[in-house]
């Protein structure tokens, strides 16, 4: 090969790293970072007493609301399954990749918002919301593992045996394992979305949780925290085997996907309602245009990047400090076990939650959104290293304390490290434009204005601008993955 | 059926030519055996001559190429995907078929590995997949045998009772093969391989182990 | 209808099951305050217009302002108490739908500016260039009491837009929730329903030490129920026209204090003209 090698090695993971420091530094002034409650100190005390002496609902008020949690889980990510499932096999051709992109760019609230135009408040909408852009997602990552499987295999199959055999016999067992522990993965995230479509308005435990952090009612908050926390924190342990088919025969039972379809209604909106407005009426379309750019594209794109680059950094300052917390090379087993149950709790909660509650406290600003991002992401970080960094084996003398976490550990996990954070960049920028609904000027927070204006041509330009973004962002940080040869295989990220 | 023909043919992996000037006819009814270093080309030519017609034969390569997780039972049922409606595979990988149970039974028995049929081939040893390997294209039932070496990793005498099997089953075997001397016991005509091109192509009584001794240089020592 | 169906019919899930609603009336409010008391306040209701009306009628809450008006378009529910921009959203969206009856107290609405005692701003007559730099919560998006009128009143006295007068604007949700963000100093200054703040001084809800009116908007229309245009078709002749007389006959002050208003009388979607022309001049809505 004739071509200069290309840099790698700590030199350029050095340079990434403060190129990605210093953007965040640039980022700075325009960031609007500042406390603006007068005592967030008393907002914190009645939101943790709150959380101490919970007020509990009517039994069947909670019921109700888990129950409809998991049925849009279950069902939303068992009809994406099947359809990304479906996309996966024809992921080498481009325009599937394309169509997947671009359903995954697309974040699941945005779905809900628009399929609550088409069919209304309904079961159906709900499922749809998390199925789309999850087949997007799935399409990616099965479409990946089925290309990762062993073709001998199929090589040593007679010459004629049909494609789908083939599938079945070869390709699906061997792919199996992963597959299904990755839909298992899915399906946590899964009632992390059911809970947050809750927030516009579908009865899960979001719909409670939103009415009543935002005005105040801590304690009667807290059940539902909980009964959300407990869900996803216990996920692994029941929702196993046999109780799969179990829980979506019930959601299916409990939720039917079945909407009061509208032709007429459906028809006007892909029609009319979404086509822009100047080309409806016949005016110029240039101002219409300008106004949009000047008034909400532009400085939308420069609050979304500023919101995740700030993040970003955040996310990894945090998920550097905080991984020796669950290291078995660093602190004892209390300490370890304490470690464990702030970042499970985390993880756990959607960083949309975090940044309302952080919003609650610190007043509305970009703070409280850098703060849940960076602390949600930066936990999955240092969960994710934490358990590789058990993997390494010190020798018996090697240096404690500080000098270890410095010397002996942080070098030798610095590649992964780079390598998860760039895998959290899409997921950062992604959920950077929902946190838009919360107040925080970002693409976000336009499209839910156009949505509350029923503007539905002007939603629909904003959520291609943001897909568009998101898509750039994903293929920019897959490039600095290829440059830095950081081609780990991580599908839980 | 018809035999195989190659005629002034060069064969290439990845664009770069690995033989040369190739004349061979193999007529129904031959038993071959390819003898060479490893690297000659042994695989390149088998697997030319497979595509001349893949439907006719029953193809053993040399990575048993298994399903990890799949049981023995499914691993050899493969070998007749082609021959079955796909929604029989389907219904035989759920719930195996009596017919096909007992044929798949009786292969087994044969190949040493009757008490493993429900195993996942994950949990047998090199040697027993290999036979998994091997069993899977007897199972094809064709009537042409290729075989890239498809007793290596099985010891000698079991090895021998079941290349004896192959030629038994089937009209025509076309083997890539190390042991010179199975090559010389099994095959009726062995095809030397050397630097890119057929060193020699002779009936194997006419052949001795001075013949034979130049295709491994290497051995020299 | 028995008592388990009607716990059922007023849960949140009640939306979502469409197969119950086919011959029901069902109607929503927006939710303009605490959304714990919506059910409450609206249960009655329903219970007196099915009296009335001789139909299984059914209230349902929703999350938003918005989320009221996606209902009555997707015709999950055929009537609603929308407030002035919704209403106007709601007819346009969904043509033939009318006005029918709005409070006594909505022909002449007014909002009130609020500030936190911090700010010094004291009670005037006009708004002041004391206003610039502060902080300041709107109510919902879509709120004609909370939104559309104060923009207007701010961008008529100032020739700009709130985002460059104030350092801050923010959207609070409802109008409890403005008042307890003001009462609490995370805005200087808010954007409310008169109705919401005088019930909520009455209650003693409010700390008036901590949070004062500073000034009135002129009044304008606001609050009114507007129905599908097709109730006629789906529930009889002359459908209409009894909802309207059920609302206009609704005299009892405990279902009165629901909205809060002292009785209602009859409205025209051509009443609601000055709230469409106010929201096409501040710009979120286009011009027909």
């Amino acid at each position: 090969m004739t071509t200069r090698p290309l840099p790698r090695g700590t030199g350029a993971m050095r340079r990434t790293t403060g190129l990605f420091i210093l953007l965040a530094l640039l980022c700075l002034p325009w960031a609007d970072i500042a406390v603006h409650t007068l005592a967030p100190g008393r907002e914190l005390g009645r939101l943790a007493q709150g959380l101490l002496w919970p007020q509990w609902p009517t039994t069947r008020t909670l019921a109700d609301a888990i129950a409809s949690t998991l049925a849009f889980a279950f069902q939303g990510v068992a009809l994406g399954a099947i359809a990304g499932f479906g996309l996966a096999l024809l992921y080498r051709r481009r325009a599937v990749r394309w169509l997947a992109a671009s359903l995954r760019a697309v974040h699941e609230l945005f779905w809900a918002l628009l399929f609550i135009q088409l069919f209304g408040l309904s079961a159906l909408a709900g499922v749809l919301a998390i199925a789309v852009p999850y087949a997007g997602i799935f399409a990616k990552v099965y479409g990946e593992l089925l290309e990762e499987t062993d073709p001998a295999p199929r090589q040593a199959l007679p010459a004629n045996a049909g494609r789908l055999s083939s599938l079945m016999f070869t390709t699906l067992p061997q792919a199996w394992p992963n597959l299904a522990a990755y839909t298992r993965y899915r399906l946590e995230c899964g009632i992390r979305s059911s809970a947050v479509l809750g927030f516009i308005g579908l009865p899960t435990l979001g719909y409670h949780l939103e009415s009543l952090l935002r005005q105040g009612f801590y304690a009667e908050a807290a059940p539902f925290f909980y009964a959300l926390l407990i869900l996803i924190a216990t996920q692994h342990r029941w929702c196993r085997g046999w109780m799969i088919p179990a829980m979506l025969l019930a959601a299916l039972w409990w939720l039917p996907p079945v909407a009061p379809v509208n032709g007429a209604l459906i028809w006007q909106f892909l029609t009319h309602d979404i086509v822009p407005a100047p080309l409806r009426s016949g005016m110029d379309a240039l101002p219409w245009f300008m106004d949009l750019w000047q008034g909400q594209l532009w400085p939308g794109l420069i609050n979304t990047l500023v919101l995740a680059m700030l993040s970003l950094v955040v996310m990894g300052l945090l998920g550097v400090m905080l991984f020796p917390t669950v290291s078995r090379l660093f602190g004892n087993r209390w300490t370890r076990g304490l470690s464990h149950g702030v970042l499970v709790i985390l993880r756990s909660l959607p960083e949309y939650l975090l940044a309302f509650i952080a919003l609650i406290l610190l007043g509305p600003s970009m703070l409280p959104a850098i703060i849940a991002l960076g602390l949600h992401n930066g936990a999955i970080i240092a969960h994710l290293i934490g358990q590789y960094s058990n993997t390494l084996v010190l020798r018996d003398d090697a240096a404690r304390g500080l000098n270890r976490y410095f010397f002996e550990v942080l070098p030798r996990q610095f590649r992964l490290f780079l390598a998860f954070s760039l895998y959290r960049f899409e997921t950062v920028i992604r959920e950077t434009a929902i946190l838009g609904m919360l107040g925080i000027p970002t693409l976000g927070f336009f499209i839910d204005s156009a949505f509350a204006e029923f503007r539905f041509d002007r939603a629909v330009m904003l959520l291609v601008a943001s897909a568009v973004l998101n898509i750039a962002v994903d293929s920019f940080a897959r490039r600095i993955r290829q440059r830095l040869h950081l081609q780990h295989k991580v599908q839980v990220c | 059926m018809t035999g195989f023909r190659l005629q002034q043919a060069a064969l290439t992996v990845g664009g770069q030519a690995v033989l040369h000037d190739l004349d061979i006819t193999i007529r129904p009814g031959e038993r071959v055996a390819l003898l060479g270093e490893s690297g000659a080309g042994k695989t390149t030519l088998l697997r030319a001559l497979r595509e001349q017609q893949p439907n006719c034969i029953a193809w053993c390569p040399q990575q048993p190429g298994l399903v990890p997780v799949l049981s023995v039972f499914h691993n050899l049922y493969m070998g007749r995907l082609d021959q079955y409606a796909t929604a029989y595979n389907l219904l035989n990988l759920i719930r195996p078929t009596p017919a096909r149970r007992r044929e798949v039974t009786a292969l087994a028995n044969r190949l040493g590995l009757g008490d493993q049929l429900w195993k996942p081939v994950e949990q047998l040893s090199g040697g027993q997949q290999s036979r998994i390997n091997l069993g899977r294209a007897l199972y094809q039932q064709r009537s042409i045998f290729i075989g890239d070496e498809p007793v290596s990793a099985i010891d000698e005498r079991q090895g021998a009772d079941l290349l004896a099997l192959v030629c038994d089953l089937h009209e025509t075997v076309v083997l890539a093969l190390h042991n010179v001397d199975q090559a010389l016991a099994h095959c009726n005509r062995i095809i030397g391989i050397r630097d890119g091109r057929v060193a020699f192509d002779s009936p194997s009584d006419q052949l001795t182990s001075a013949d034979i001794k130049p295709l491994y240089p290497s051995d020299a020592s | 209808m028995n008592r388990i169906t009607k716990t059922l019919c007023i849960s949140v899930t009640a939306l979502l099951a469409p197969a119950v609603l086919a011959d029901t009336f069902v109607f929503t409010a927006i939710p303009d305050q605490d959304e714990r008391r919506l059910t409450e306040r609206f249960g009655k209701i329903a219970d007196y217009l099915e009296q009335q009306l001789g139909v299984d009628v059914q209230y349902i809450p929703v999350k938003s302002y918005s989320a009221a008006v996606s209902a009555f378009r997707s015709d999950q529910v055929q009537m609603a108490w929308f407030g002035g921009l919704t209403g106007v959203q709601a007819r346009q969206l969904v043509p033939g739908s009318q006005a029918i009856a709005q409070g006594v107290e909505d022909t002449a609405f007014t909002s009130y500016f609020i500030a936190h005692e911090s700010t010094g701003l004291a009670p005037a007559d006009a708004l002041t260039d004391a206003l610039r730099g502060k902080s300041f919560t709107f109510g919902s998006k879509g709120s004609t009491s909370g939104r559309l009128m104060p923009e207007f009143y701010l961008r008529e006295q100032f020739g700009e837009a709130p985002e460059t007068l104030f350092n801050r604007v923010g959207f609070s949700g409802d109008h409890s929730r403005t008042i307890a963000l003001v009462e609490s100093g995370a805005y200087d200054v808010g954007a409310v329903n008169y109705a919401v703040w005088d019930a909520g001084v009455e209650a003693g809800d409010i700390d008036t030490d901590a949070v004062q009116v500073i000034w009135e908007t002129p009044a304008y229309p606001d609050y009114q129920w507007t129905i599908r245009g097709d109730a006629d078709a789906r529930f009889g002749d002359g459908f209409t026209q009894r909802v309207q007389q059920a609302l206009l006959d609704m005299t009892d002050p405990d279902l009165l204090t629901a909205f809060p208003r002292s009785g209602f009388i009859p409205a025209t979607n051509a009443d609601y003209a000055p709230i469409e022309a106010t929201a096409v001049t501040i710009g979120i809505m286009d011009a027909q």
